[in-house]
């Protein structure tokens, strides 16, 4: 069927660009269909930025450079097949995009470009049949050569069935010469090289195995079929947003009025099922690949030869391999002319991923917009790269403020504030600050999370303190009840209030005790014993009237020798106790207590002039389902008391 | 006597000063010391700074100042409702700084970020704070042009923490803002283009790195491109190490649109990333001693980046290429591990807050801290 031409071609182009030791070459080939130059084939002669091989053994300068090139194609393969379901095995030696240079990397994207009759510069040498000579390359416009990153001397000549087109990046002025020696390589390649593009594509595929077998699912491919030379962002803009939307299908009725692509897609369509293609069936590991292959050619032989640019150079961290296949099979010639369904694939690839119904179409599926992206801004950053070189190095002044760097520097400036205060401050006190500072507008919007946080902090620790300073008041206030005598409420203020009075009353009797004491002594100087013992008497009495009145004035119960004080708060209870001393009577006492189910806590007693004082303070505790009272208490002591 | 540990008290820098002062070729704390940084004082703290985008004649009636000079916009930062924005050219010449009166104006809260429009034509200067707000610095002075509120019917607009200009679509402005969304701008119309919720919390920076990408970094400790081709979806390109640390600021190579860098807070590193490898940084710069709080992109070379912080360092690193390249190499695994060294530094007297290199005057990188503005020549 199809003989085996491009590996002639490759070989006439690399002989080619090698002789004049110019930088790349590429023949641009004529699609019948759509009567534009697509990419034919290419080899690369230029700089490398890396160079990996397979064996450690040095090969000769000249396979490394077939090499390259075909390194460089497999990438772009590997690049534009789309996020493979399957991961595949890519040989160690192959290039990761990291590894070229930019010229390489612009030589990668010319295998995507397209260039209608007289539009661009292959365009023009075919429409003309004559060569063009294109010197300084990176100063014209981009309408006259988009591409200018990759040369600065460009010559198209029109060969056969398309353009050659030799690229230096150096200038070199025009000659004939160089032009009739170029095109003898090609005379004896040339023969052989006749079969129209679309037979060519019969090949099949063989890489995108995986997605192969999701070609026969899928929808009409629907592409935007720029017919322009793809020189401005805004098409490709539009490229990808129909790569994108292709599952709506909505797309291409979408806007493409620029492109006027409806009518030509459908006679895509129509062609789709007209074609009748000779199989190429290399050996393929699966069955389905085979049948899928079939389709996609199907598919692939009427749709887009002419690609858009943003179908390229995507997917950058896809690692793609065939199964089963080799590298040295990848170099066979079926594998060089299929690039064609490259295009295919780079547009079906991410519309084939949210075909899928698994949950690798999530991941693929977003994977595929962000390489896209990432495309784009590689694109991009290359468009701009006029001269790589001048971009390394950073001019430093002599009289410069910075110093080298040494690794003794450890002079450091003591921060006083904490970290970042000030862009701490800025960032995260925005909303505050606009809240304070304003017009006093509310903010509700945004997230508080952070806010919130920080307070439910500060609030927790609040209500532990809280918590902690009423227990101790509490406490307090207790211990004063115990120590005032007569305390009938039990609120806090009445505390106060009578503890008040009780301090007073006992700074008056400490007047008077003091008063009468010296009285006393001065009394006592001038008397005799007699008056000693009736002073005595006289003071033992006061004593004892004081005594009488102070139990006057504690007794609540209006007993002049006994009296019983309880009080409760909670489950705390006070217990003051006067009455006439008698054995036993602390041990009864106690034991009651015990049985009402009080805790003592604390207990002091004293035994004066017979008389019995105790003040015991107790928790108390559930006893037989219910708690003592005051009443109770009460009673119980007394009972006590009278019972003996 | 051990230097670095500790934050000594003020009274033993003294010492620690001369010894260094032995050890490093140049001045250490005082500008004067070190010819070739020039200070402008104001009488207020400084937090924005902008510079002009390209040489700019200044036809100001105050000073005859040379065409090709750089013009600097210095947001104050002060606690209060009413903020200023001065207008400061600085004489190349004659090594002098020359404010601009005419063009300060009054600016309600600090802003939060100021810049230029990307070409010196319209002289536009924007600035962020409660909202955006467009100034035109005519000829004479600075009025307001436009207030681009996002307030919707509540009244309400969240303040914004920064924005970018996109220098190949001028006419887009992206801010971003403390209730977690990114408002695009279209600042000719005046309208806005699209509004994304960008992250699960407060959204701290925005940088664009193509007409229509962007990328944003937020409380949420996340880095995350948008496409504006594909709003539906964003893409992580990295998380903080610590789960929501936040992350401070970005700043996005504006020469090798590969690479972007981030800082976190109270974070010493600066991390840079590479787009086309998400989730794995190409580079952690640990050198600094302290916090890192601005980051600046060279604006002529690609592998460059400077960047300042609390220790009072401006640090001048150069990315190799093995470390560009995505740390193939056995070699540029090591340097990913301890971290490489910067090759140029900068000490000023107290914490850096602010970093911006001039792209109009590419020599040109100034800082600030506390009161002051220097211009340091790199």
């Amino acid at each position: 069927m199809v003989a085996p031409p491009s590996t002639g071609l490759q070989q006439a182009l690399q002989a080619v660009v090698q002789s004049v030791h110019w930088t790349y070459s590429l023949f641009w080939q004529v699609c019948p269909q759509q009567g534009t130059l697509v990419w034919g084939d290419g080899y690369y002669n230029g700089g490398i930025k890396t160079r990996k091989t397979v064996q450690p053994v040095e090969v000769s300068t000249e396979e490394a450079s077939l090499q390259r090139s075909q390194q460089l194609r497999e990438l772009f393969e590997s690049l534009s097949s789309g996020e493979a379901n399957l991961p595949a095995r890519r040989p160690c030696a192959a290039l990761s995009p990291e590894d070229l240079t930019e010229a390489e990397w612009f030589y990668l994207m010319c295998i995507s470009f397209s260039f209608p009759p007289g539009v661009g510069l292959p365009g023009k040498a075919f429409a003309r049949q004559q060569h063009v000579w294109l010197t300084r390359a990176n100063e014209v416009d981009s309408k006259v050569f988009s591409r200018a990153i990759l040369a600065k001397t460009v010559v198209c000549i029109p060969l056969m069935e398309g353009v050659l087109e030799l690229g230096y990046t150096e200038k070199v002025e025009e000659d004939v010469a160089l032009i009739q020696h170029a095109k003898r390589f090609f005379t004896d390649y040339f023969d052989v090289h006749t079969k129209p593009a679309l037979s060519e594509q019969s090949a099949s595929n063989q890489f995108a195995s995986a997605d192969h077998a999701l070609y026969h699912q899928q929808a009409p491919i629907m592409h935007q079929m720029n017919m322009e030379t793809h020189a401005s962002n805004q098409e490709e803009d539009d490229a990808h947003d129909h790569n994108e939307d292709y599952n709506d299908d909505d797309d291409d009725d979408g806007d493409d009025d620029d492109d006027g692509d409806g009518s030509s897609r459908s006679e895509l369509k129509g062609m789709r099922y007209g074609v009748d293609v000779s199989m190429h069936h290399p050996a393929v590991a699966a069955a389905e690949e085979e049948e899928a292959s079939e389709l996609m050619q199907l598919e692939m032989s009427e749709d887009i030869r002419v690609g858009s640019v943003s179908d390229c150079s995507n997917n950058l961290d896809v690692e793609h391999m065939p199964d089963g296949e080799s590298k040295k099979e990848r170099q066979d010639h079926d594998f060089s002319k299929n690039w064609h369904f490259l295009l295919e694939d780079l547009g079906n690839g991410f519309g084939f991923q949210q075909s899928l119904g698994t949950q690798v179409q999530d991941f693929s599926s977003e994977d595929a917009h962000y390489s896209e992206t990432v495309s784009s801004i590689l694109r991009h950053n290359m468009n701009r790269w006029v001269d790589a070189s001048s971009f390394s190095y950073l001019v430093r002044s002599h009289n410069s403020a910075f110093s080298m760097w040494s690794c003794k520097r450890d002079h450091t400036v003591s921060s006083q504030g904490s970290s970042q205060w000030l862009l701490k401050s800025v960032l995260l006190n925005t909303r505050d600050r606009h809240r304070k500072l304003g017009d006093g507008r509310d903010g509700e919007g945004g997230n508080k999370l952070q806010k919130c946080a920080a307070q439910e902090e500060v609030s927790a620790n609040h209500v532990l303190a809280e918590r902690r300073r009423r227990e101790k008041l509490n406490e307090r206030f207790m211990v004063l009840r115990s120590l005032v005598p007569f305390v009938t409420k039990m609120d806090k203020a009445s505390i106060l209030g009578d503890t008040i009075e009780y301090i007073e009353q006992l700074r008056r009797r400490i007047q008077d005790l003091e008063g009468r004491n010296r009285q006393q002594t001065s009394k006592r100087q001038c008397g005799s014993q007699v008056g000693n013992c009736k002073l005595d008497a006289q003071r033992r009495v006061g004593v004892s009237a004081d005594k009488r009145k102070l139990q006057v004035l504690e007794g609540s119960n209006g007993m002049a020798t006994t009296s019983v004080h309880v009080s409760m708060s909670e489950a705390d209870a006070l217990l003051e106790l006067h009455c006439p001393c008698r054995d036993g009577l602390l041990l009864d006492i106690m034991q009651t207590l015990h049985e009402l189910g009080l805790e003592v806590s604390s207990l002091q007693c004293s035994s004066i002039n017979g008389v019995f004082g105790a003040e015991m303070r107790s928790k108390m505790k559930e006893a037989y389902g219910r708690r003592t009272d005051i009443v109770e208490l009460k009673k119980a002591i007394h009972q006590i008391i009278s019972d003996h | 006597m051990p230097m670095i540990s500790s934050n000594p008290p003020s009274g033993g820098n003294k010492a620690q000063q001369q010894q260094q002062q032995e050890e490093m070729e140049s001045s250490t704390q005082e500008s004067p010391l070190n010819p070739n940084a020039f200070t402008f004082d104001l009488p207020h703290p400084v937090y924005a700074m902008a510079f002009s985008p390209s040489p700019f004649a200044v036809a100001s009636s105050c000073s005859a100042v040379a065409a090709a000079s750089p013009r600097l916009a210095l947001g104050s930062f002060v606690e209060e409702y009413g903020n200023r924005v001065d207008v400061v050219a600085f004489d190349e010449d004659a090594l002098a700084f020359r404010p601009d009166p005419a063009l300060s104006f009054d600016h309600p809260y600090p802003p939060t970020k100021l810049m230029f429009h990307p070409s010196p034509l319209p002289p536009l200067l924007a600035s962020a704070s409660d909202s955006l707000r467009l100034w035109h610095l005519g000829p004479e002075t600075a009025e307001l042009r436009s207030v681009l509120d996002n307030s919707k019917s509540s009244g309400y607009c969240a303040p914004l923490t920064s924005f970018d200009w996109n220098d190949e679509e001028p006419r887009r402005i992206g801010t971003s803002s403390i209730d977690t969304t990114c408002t695009i701008w279209d600042v000719e119309r005046c309208a806005i283009e699209t509004q994304l919720i960008a992250h699960d919390k407060e959204v701290y920076d925005i940088a664009w790195g193509q007409a229509g990408v962007f990328a944003s970094v937020s409380a949420d400790g996340s880095v995350r491109i948008f496409d504006l081709r594909d709003k539906e979806h964003s893409t992580i390109v990295y998380e903080s190490p610590r789960p929501d640390t936040p992350l401070l600021r970005l700043a996005w190579n504006k020469v090798d649109r590969c690479y972007m860098a981030t800082t976190m807070m109270d974070s010493n590193r600066v991390v840079v990333l590479d787009i086309r490898s998400p989730a794995a940084p190409v580079a952690e710069l640990q050198r600094h001693r302290a916090s890192v709080n601005a980051i600046a992109w060279a604006p002529q070379a690609s592998r460059h980046i400077c960047s300042a912080g609390d220790d009072g360092q401006a640090l001048i690193w150069e990315l190799a290429a093995a470390a560009a390249a995505g740390g193939s190499s056995e070699a540029a695994i090591t340097a990913a591990l301890e971290g490489i060294d910067p090759i140029l530094v900068y000490t000023a007297g107290a914490e850096i807050n602010q970093l911006q290199w001039s792209a109009a005057h590419h020599d040109w990188v100034g800082i600030a801290f506390s009161n002051k503005v220097q211009l340091l020549r790199v």
